[in-house]
């Protein structure tokens, strides 16, 4: 058993490496034996150790904008993508706090446009707007219509005016 | 009334809540391990708030009996960071992430160099042993063996301190 713990497999269960027979036979030796168990949380002491001795605690106003995000995200029903974050090494934000040269970019393959619901008047001016024209052009090529067959008429009995 | 609006919104309060529980508990060390790698204030923020984006569709996981919480942020973390690691543009910036030379540890300073490695190459840089195996010339069953000798440091480490 020692030499199973000690083969490296819970440590790489433990960052999520482990391929999935791996992660299968370690529930079922936690499981099993109690010493596998016990190293398992000796292990997972070890990383919040480690996270404990490097914390950093975020700036005020944080977490605010992630709950922003997260609605933003559930309203519009969407999933995570793959997010890009780029920054100039060298420079970290405890010395210079406004990087200009930075800039993140987020890719997002979504194929809706979001509007401010002001412009729906605008929309409904267009339409209504266009029937109007659509409206007249009909009248007028039908009254251009009428008037040439009038004049054709006239025309014809001109014609025929003369021949008497 | 829409009915799907009805049953859902105690769920997604409690949602709402549980996520703010997790913030309180772990941004803080999570802040610290994204930064020890991108070294960036600003960088790192936004690097948490999209590993907070992504725990609305894992709070179901993360619920579960028996899951350490942190090291399955951690594991959301290194997905993110993973995209970090491609940005880097030149040769010097990747040398550079290899060795993380601005890592200020006091358990990775008593590692030997190839502890060291392996250790940032897993725990930082979110490579596979079969990867890490590969790029030290080394067997997977070697690196696997490395990181849990990583990890015996660490434990005597912070057995001593509590001794002392």
């Amino acid at each position: 058993m020692k030499e199973y713990i000690d083969s490296g497999i819970l440590e790489v269960f433990i960052m999520g490496v482990a391929t999935d027979e791996e992660v299968k036979e370690l529930m079922y030796m936690k499981a099993k034996y109690p010493e596998v168990n016990e190293a398992l949380k000796q292990l997972e002491i070890d990383m919040e150790k480690i996270a404990a001795d490097m914390a950093l605690a975020p700036p005020p106003g944080t977490w605010d904008k992630i709950e922003d995000e997260i609605d933003d995200l559930i309203r519009r029903e969407t999933y995570t993508q793959p997010v890009k974050f780029r920054t100039d090494h060298g420079h970290n934000g405890y010395e210079k706090t406004a990087p200009p040269e930075q800039f993140i970019s987020i890719e997002s393959e979504s194929n809706h446009m979001r509007l401010h619901k002001s412009w729906r008047w605008v929309f409904a001016g267009v339409f209504v707007l266009g029937k109007i024209f659509l409206g007249f052009a009909i009248y007028f090529y039908l009254e251009n219509r009428q008037t040439q067959q009038q004049l054709q008429e006239l025309k014809t009995e001109i014609r025929e005016l003369k021949k008497k | 009334m829409n009915p799907q609006l009805q049953t859902s919104a105690p769920l997604a309060r409690n949602k709402s809540e549980a996520l703010r529980s997790l913030y309180n508990g772990y941004a803080a060390k999570l802040l610290g391990y994204i930064f020890e790698v991108v070294q960036n204030k600003t960088v790192a923020e936004q690097y948490l708030a999209a590993v907070f984006n992504e725990v609305p569709n894992e709070i179901e996981e993360l619920s579960k009996a028996g899951v350490n919480v942190l090291c399955r942020l951690q594991i959301i973390a290194r997905r993110k960071l993973a995209n970090f690691f491609e940005t880097l543009d030149t040769e010097t910036e990747r040398k550079a992430g290899q060795n993380m030379p601005w890592v200020n540890n006091r358990y990775i300073a008593q590692m030997t160099p190839l502890q060291q490695q392996v250790f940032l190459g897993a725990y930082y840089q979110c490579k596979t042993t079969s990867h890490i195996a590969k790029e030290l010339n080394k067997t997977e069953e070697e690196v696997r063996k490395t990181l849990n000798e990583c990890f015996t440091i660490i434990r005597n480490g912070r057995n001593d301190e509590r001794v002392h």
